[in-house]
């Protein structure tokens, strides 16, 4: 019964899945730009906040 | 549910984003100015490793005087402004994963269950990496960028399934996986570059790793809690009704 419940809860259909694989791909998007862009002035702008938040950072 | 969850994230990644920037000007901005100046040292008379990684040199291209000058902002406020901005950028970005990952487990989005998630974000994104990849001032010689960028996006992933497995999936053979998931990437051993003798007071190194920790963990518990609450903030009329029909 408890299987059952799981399997059913979190399947993933219509709204749910486009709002979650909206969200993930802007979130991984936004987090590449701020954390690991190559591009310099990219890399100088948000440094700081590289360092301090342990993205790997030159 | 769409607008409930990129709403819910932009109020979250702004409000973590705000603490996690003041955290960030008082703890350790001033330890990374510090230890730039023994950066600019290192740069005018150059070490063998800034040779032997030309990531090092490309990077620093702004701070390298015999180099094209690249944009930076400027000392001072602009600096702290970018830093808050790159802040709010992530946090932001972290808050819209944190939301698709509530989302998906079918979880009941509230303050207390969103805090939790935050908590493994924690683990996942800074406490898990931060093992093998301390957090780092400029100008201390590491290994290759792509191979540390890599290795952190492996750890963090891992140690996320992992987590999901162990909390949410429980059971003996996903506890196992689990456990598994989230030691591997220790066992593979984190990229380390060459052991660098530094003139910097090794006492900014340790204050440093130790503030930047603190700092993500203040950072995730406010995108987890304020994420939980402006989830139910913004959820209008029916959000009730598409709160229970999630939980159903």
């Amino acid at each position: 019964m408890v299987a059952i419940t799981r399997s059913l809860s979190p399947a993933l259909v219509g709204e749910r899945l486009s709002a979650v694989l909206l969200a993930a791909t802007l979130g991984v998007g936004l987090l590449f730009v701020s954390g690991f862009a190559p591009v310099v002035a990219l890399h100088n702008a948000a440094h700081d906040w590289r360092h301090s938040a342990n993205f790997p950072c030159h | 549910m769409t607008k409930r969850l990129l709403a819910a994230a932009l109020v979250a990644g702004f409000l973590a984003a705000c603490v996690a920037s003041a955290l960030q000007f008082a703890l350790t901005s001033p330890l990374i100015l510090a230890a730039e100046k023994y950066e600019t040292a290192e740069a005018i008379a150059p070490t063998h490793h800034a040779f032997a990684n030309p990531l090092i040199v490309l990077a620093h291209a702004g701070h390298d005087p015999g180099g094209e000058p690249q944009w930076q902002p400027a000392p001072g406020l602009p600096r702290l402004a970018f830093t808050a901005l790159a802040t709010l950028v992530s946090g932001v970005g972290y808050a819209l994963l944190l939301g698709a990952v509530l989302v998906a487990a079918g979880r009941e989005v509230t303050p207390s269950e969103a805090l939790k998630f935050g908590i493994g974000g924690f683990l996942a994104a800074s406490l898990a990496p931060a093992v093998g990849l301390p957090p780092e001032l400029p100008g201390i010689a590491a290994a290759a960028l792509e191979s540390r960028q890599l290795w952190w996006v492996a750890t963090a992933t891992a140690t996320a399934a992992g987590l999901y497995l162990v909390a949410i999936r429980r059971g003996p053979v996903a506890i196992g996986l689990g456990l598994v998931l989230i030691a591997a990437p220790h066992v593979w051993g984190a990229p380390h570059g060459p052991e660098d003798i530094s003139a910097m007071p090794p006492v900014y190194a340790a204050q440093f790793a130790a503030r930047s920790l603190a700092i993500g963990f203040a950072f995730w518990a406010v995108l987890g809690l304020a994420f939980g609450w402006a989830w139910g903030a913004v959820a209008g009329p029916n959000g009730v009704t598409r709160r229970s029909e999630v939980a159903a």
